[in-house]
């Protein structure tokens, strides 16, 4: 949403918080009991794996982060960085409720965002419930896909911008293992494996092999 | 306009598998949701409330509907498209506040159900984790942040680990910004405890974390076990799950994580993760065929079955148990009395 478009919020200027360029707003691991509407500048969203900082996402005016916290004190799941000067609105649950009564378009991005949440949630449920581990990975491309909004039924290769890392991350498996299941996808030639990117050749192959495991064991 | 339909009992409002973008509110009548439970793959049945919304997460979201609405008796509903929902939300965010509400338990549960299938990833626990951010930017020199990430260390774990180590970094980091500014200047990470260097060479944190662990002693750690027995016995499952995990993860004392095994497993019992607890005894009992507490385990593993629907099995377990103990022997009780409630619980 541009910020032309976002309500006023005058009424919530002694919520505002400034940050410098560099600073970090909250840190991955510390416990969150914030959240965010930025308001004026950029925020970039990393995580640190292994020896590298990893960037998740840029935020612009109007979008919300932090918004866990609103849940429970779990700890952030990735840290946040000011890009320039950033101007947020600074919210905890006390007065979670205020800002939501007063502004139904932010209440109801905050609502498709939990949505998105729970979606993403129960899809990652979907594949660390899968007892095999080569259909854990492949259950992954099959996500990264869904969330491309690709044409899969056209069967062409697809390249997906992620890491043996990543895929790791997503599969719940060592980093390890992952290497190894996707050295065999190499070998069978079901996918490419580059630097900054893996092709998957045919997805629908992929999407055939998640279903007979999953199938598989129902049973 | 939002428009009010009339729907038969037994008529379908809409299918498990479509994609629309309705919501629906029930005004009059009886609604069922029914969808398979993501965790057990069971069928389930979640009646709707008059004056309840229905179909808002899969419109919302532009999802396909994970459940089919079934109309149980002659019921009345009113029918609205995303824009009027929204319209009628903005006049009304109770409308909103409650669904948050609503979502934000469900979007807790799923998180949690994740995270106890992570038992074997990469969770690193939230101290080391902290510390290591603050290591990676000190070791690429962008002091300021790894300022902020030590400081908020020595704000939560003041007598942690790493608190003396961190405390030494944060005057060294405050001296470079000063001196040298962001980018320039040294990058002391090598000279911290081994669970740096670990940590730079992007080993698993598990390793990186138990030097620091064992110099911390195991009177420390018969102390961090005690404490998540007792939150075992406050029936904080999932907190004592994850701290048995962390004197598991630590690795410093093999006895400690032997213990922390089993009694892991049977915090999966508790936050009735039947299939995982299964599993995790079944390893700790292929690893250790003459456990101490084999009694236990087998009863567990039962128990799981009996909570799953399998009698058959669960019947045969506690059998299995009864040849294996004498009558003082508090297992063999329980696992009597166990089979009474299971042979008279008829068929249900």
């Amino acid at each position: 949403m541009s910020p032309a478009a976002a309500p006023d919020l005058s009424m919530f200027n002694r919520f505002m918080v400034t940050f410098r360029k560099g600073d970090i707003i909250f840190c991955e691991y510390e416990p969150g009991d914030t959240f965010y509407l930025l308001q004026a500048g950029h925020v970039q969203i990393v995580r640190i794996i292994g020896d590298l900082e990893k960037n998740i996402d840029v935020l612009n005016p109007g979008e919300v982060f932090g918004e866990m916290a609103i849940l429970e004190e779990a700890p952030r799941s990735a840290t946040t960085i000011a890009l320039d000067e950033v101007k947020a609105l600074e919210f905890n649950r006390e007065n979670f409720e205020v800002l939501m009564m007063g502004n139904p378009q932010i209440a109801m991005r905050l609502l498709k965002l939990f949505i998105k949440r729970i979606y993403d949630q129960k899809r990652r449920f979907m594949i660390l419930t899968l007892e095999d581990v080569e259909a854990k990975v492949a259950d992954v491309f099959l996500m990264l896909a869904e969330n491309q909004t690709v044409d899969t039924s056209a069967g062409e290769s697809i390249e997906f911008k992620t890491t043996v890392e990543d895929m790791s991350h997503w599969a719940g498996i060592p980093a390890g293992q992952c290497r190894e299941v996707l050295n065999h996808f190499v070998a069978q030639r079901r996918i490419e494996l580059h630097p900054d990117k893996i092709v998957v050749r045919n997805i629908n192959d992929f999407a055939r092999f998640v279903g007979s495991r999953r199938k598989h064991q129902e049973k | 306009m939002p428009k009010a339909v009339q729907y038969r009992a037994n008529s379908i409002i809409y299918f498990k598998g479509d994609q629309s973008d309705r919501i629906f509110l029930l005004n009059a009548g009886k609604v069922s949701l029914s969808y398979i439970d993501i965790e057990n793959g069971q069928e389930m049945r979640d009646l709707i409330k008059t004056g309840e919304f229905f179909g808002v997460k899969s419109a919302l979201g532009h999802y396909i509907r994970e459940e089919t609405a079934i109309v149980l008796q002659d019921s009345t509903v009113m029918v609205f498209s995303v824009p009027e929902f929204e319209q009628l939300a903005s006049k009304n965010t109770r409308i909103i506040t409650k669904m948050l509400k609503v979502f934000s338990n469900q979007l807790r549960r799923i998180h949690k159900q994740v995270q106890t299938l992570l038992v074997s990833d990469e969770q690193v626990n939230p101290e080391t984790g902290l510390y290591k951010i603050g290591e990676y930017y000190m070791k690429n020199k962008r002091y300021a942040q790894a300022l902020h990430a030590y400081k908020r260390y020595l704000v939560y774990y003041p007598s942690g680990a790493f608190a003396t180590d961190v405390t030494t970094k944060i005057t060294s980091a405050e001296d470079f910004l000063s001196r040298y500014g962001a980018g320039e200047g040294p990058a002391p990470v090598a000279s911290a405890a081994p669970a740096a260097t670990a940590a730079a060479a992007g080993l698993a944190p598990s390793v990186a974390a138990a030097p620091a662990q064992a110099a911390a002693g195991t009177s420390d750690l018969a102390q961090q076990y005690y404490n998540a027995v007792s939150l075992v016995s406050q029936e904080k499952y999932m907190d004592a799950f994850k701290a048995f995990k962390k004197i598991i993860d630590d690795g410093a004392d093999a006895e400690y994580s032997t213990k922390a095994e089993f009694e892991m497993a049977k915090c999966l019992f508790y936050l009735k993760q039947f299939d995982s607890c299964i599993k995790s005894f079944t390893v700790i009992v292929q690893k250790f065929p003459k456990h101490p507490e084999m009694k236990d385990a087998i009863f567990f593993v039962a128990r799981s079955y009996e909570e799953k629907g399998d009698k058959a099995r669960a019947a045969g377990l506690f059998k299995k148990i009864l040849t294996m103990g004498t009558e003082d022997d508090p297992v063999i009780r329980k696992v009597k009395k166990a089979l009474r409630a299971l042979e008279g619980g008829g068929k249900a």
